[in-house]
């Protein structure tokens, strides 16, 4: 039991730093970007190209090594995502809702098999490990990895929250959320705004990909795109457009997942996983946290 | 700004048309002069080159362009040169169907393509209509042999030797309590189920979890807190390496301590770097002949690593084994007709493969699956018990 809540809640960071991207970005310019599991993808494949070529890491020095290859990730990453917006998503910012959704499906594959195409289709092994010890806390093995990748998810939470809620780009990304015209009017830079919310969302999701690249240890071109399904489940179960919502949606869409495999079986895991999403958008489509009329981001 | 978007999209539009009709130029000038009987002789391969299956099918095509490159260097057959004609069918029974009507209007003579075996299937008819020879390097479903197709023949062991193979090694070894999990296709369901099949009639060993996991995520806790629940003395995992190597990992993580076996989807050299070696050593295998297993067989591994600049992966020496054979048939049918190389294949005894000498039985499957047991030793797989 303690065991699954564990898992549940592991699986579920990840899952809640890429929903927040989804989130922030549909709650400033409603767009459902496609591609952002794929820039979670792009940060293992960055981790894994800056990590190699350090060369041989001695084990003492891998968490620091570790920790500056996600910084420099994160910032490449987010560089990619602000390209990604430029170059796909503003030309057609006036044009209907459709046609940014099905551009940002072009952008996934583009980014999914421009990767197979430079780096080759096989799966490819992270050159560092996290290893640790396991604990037992009340019947659960908990290791080490996984309390220091749940510890700076944690932290790129908080910051991110902070970061919307004290400074004045925050603001500006809360009042474009509300009114993208009236906040132009109030003389905002509204395309800056716009491109730093795609430069902290896929800072987020280049991150959780080298996390993920860390612990899992195997990286491949398809891996974001599941899991960037669920992360826009978990920013569903939230309430798409809300932080906090994201946050939790996917700690709870961790526990949902863990639970219901448990009762139905591992091969049901999606069919539960996307049946959730399918009951929340007939019946609470604004999701646990969204109110009728939202404050998005 | 209006006006810029449709331009665009016209030119784009043209330089598509310009690529297509050049391509299509290309190949049905080419089409015109082989149907006679001189000209290069066409062997298509209808294999993933796309999707999540990519990777093997890389494998594949690259093991049977070395046989192809080998045969032309000798001369090719019938004195005429090999041409290849690999066709992308994504693991997708769609764009399958598609990929092999491809080939047959391109003028294929023998297909030594068929990885996913769902994928495979729809291809089956296409090329019998065709009257065009298949050698099956790596499909190797039950569904594809009870189709029951004069030109269908499988050079890779089926499910059923293979379900069969593993239980003979868990009796053999002692095992009574065993883990059966799949990762939902078809290749990994046939063995799982048909394993199952097998226990229950033998009776020694029990089934303590049958269960399935989707295949392409990273976190398989779900799967690992089942099977740490059942406790059983063996898992046998019965899809590929990708997620073999993740399960094998976080089952030691979460402190497993019985043994572990994998059907051959999962014997590549990843499976180890994905597990991590010291989690891998010691985990069993269920495996036709690799050049692993093969003496004299590091002199084709150094060439086709010289050749493709990386180690060859599963099935890479089943798809040269297939061009050999196709090239072994067309030589002894002396023409390219359908019928004659059908024949051919049929009488083939004794051909040297990787997997043995090669004669077909009734049903166009190999008369010996010859399964062995391999075992990670020191990093690499090593043959365990060759099951005779």
């Amino acid at each position: 039991m303690t065991q699954l809540i564990w898992n549940g809640l592991f699986v579920g960071s990840f899952y809640a730093l890429i929903a927040l991207g989804y989130s922030m970005v549909y709650g400033i310019i409603k767009l459902l970007n496609f591609a952002h599991g794929d820039i979670y993808m792009l940060g293992a494949f960055i981790g894994f190209a800056t990590l190699s070529s350090f060369g041989i890491i001695p084990a003492s020095m891998s968490i620091t090594a570790l920790l500056l290859v996600l910084l420099l990730t994160m910032i490449i990453t987010g560089g990619i995502g602000v390209g990604i917006e430029r170059l796909a998503y503003r030309p057609l910012r006036n044009s209907p809702r459709l046609a940014v959704l099905i551009t940002a499906v072009g952008a996934s594959f583009t980014l999914e098999y421009g990767v197979s195409a430079i780096a080759g289709p096989n799966p490819r092994v992270f050159p560092v490990r996290l290893q640790g010890q396991t604990f037992d806390v009340l019947g659960a093995r908990i290791s080490a990895p996984q309390i220091v990748l749940m510890f700076v998810a944690v932290i790129l939470m908080l910051s991110l929250n902070s970061y919307i809620q004290r400074t004045s780009m925050g603001r500006a990304m809360r009042a474009i959320a509300l009114d993208p015209k009236g906040s132009l009017l109030m003389g905002i830079n509204v395309n800056k705004v716009i491109t730093w919310t795609f430069f902290i969302g896929s800072a987020l999701a280049g991150a959780a990909g080298v996390m993920a690249g860390a612990y899992y240890g195997k990286i491949d071109f398809l891996m974001g795109f599941i899991i960037g399904l669920k992360a826009f489940t978990a920013a569903v179960i939230g309430g798409i457009g809300n932080i906090k919502g994201a946050m939790l949606g996917g700690l709870l869409l961790g526990l949902l997942e863990a639970f219901g495999s448990q009762w139905l079986g591992g091969q049901w895991r999606d069919v539960f996983t996307f049946a959730v999403l399918i009951a929340f958008l007939t019946l609470k489509p604004t999701g646990l946290l969204g109110e009728r009329v939202t404050e998005r981001v | 700004m209006k006006l810029r978007i449709p331009k665009t999209v016209t030119m784009a539009a043209v330089a598509a048309t310009i690529l297509a009709t050049t391509a299509c130029g290309g190949i049905l000038g080419g089409g015109d002069e082989k149907t006679a009987d001189s000209g290069p002789i066409k062997i298509a391969a209808v294999i993933p080159l796309s999707g999540s299956s990519a990777p093997t099918g890389v494998f594949m095509k690259n093991g049977m362009q070395m046989a192809i490159d080998e045969i032309n260097a000798k001369g090719g057959v019938l004195g005429r040169q090999l041409q290849f004609d690999p066709e992308d069918e994504a693991c997708d029974p769609t764009q399958a169907a598609a990929a092999a009507n491809k080939a047959v209007s391109n003028g294929a003579v023998v297909s030594v393509g068929g990885y996913c075996s769902g994928a495979t299937l729809p291809t089956l008819p296409i090329f019998e209509k065709a009257n065009i020879p298949m050698i099956i390097p790596a499909a190797n479903s039950q569904d594809l042999v009870n189709q029951k197709l004069p030109n269908v023949f499988l050079i890779n062991g089926t499910g059923v030797q293979q379900a069969a193979a593993a239980v003979k090694f868990m009796v053999k070894d002692g095992v009574k309590t065993v883990a059966l999990v799949d990762d939902n296709t078809s290749y990994s369901k046939d063995i799982a189920t048909q394993t199952k099949k097998d226990l229950e009639t033998d009776g020694n060993v029990k089934v303590a979890l049958s269960t399935s996991v989707t295949a392409g995520e990273s976190d398989y806790s779900s799967v690992v807190h089942d099977i740490m629940g059942a406790n059983p003395d063996m898992l046998y995992w019965t899809g590929y390496y990708q997620e073999g190597g993740l399960i094998i990992n976080q089952l030691k993580a979460a402190g497993y301590t019985g043994k572990i076996m994998v059907a051959d989807g999962s014997v590549d050299a990843s499976l180890i770097k994905i597990a991590g070696a010291a989690n891998a050593e010691g985990v069993f295998a269920t495996m036709t002949q690799t050049p692993d297993t093969i003496k004299g067989a590091e002199t084709w591994i150094a060439d086709y690593t010289k050749k493709f600049g990386s180690a060859p992966g599963p099935y890479s020496t089943q798809s040269y084994d297939a061009v050999r054979v196709a090239a072994e048939a067309i030589t002894k049918a002396g023409s390219t007709d359908g019928d004659k190389v059908i024949a051919a294949l049929q009488a083939i005894d004794g051909f040297q493969l990787f997997s043995g000498p090669l004669k077909f039985t009734p049903e166009h499957t190999l008369t010996n699956g010859g399964f062995q047991i391999l075992v990670v030793k020191d990093g690499k797989f090593a043959l365990q018990d060759d099951l005779s």
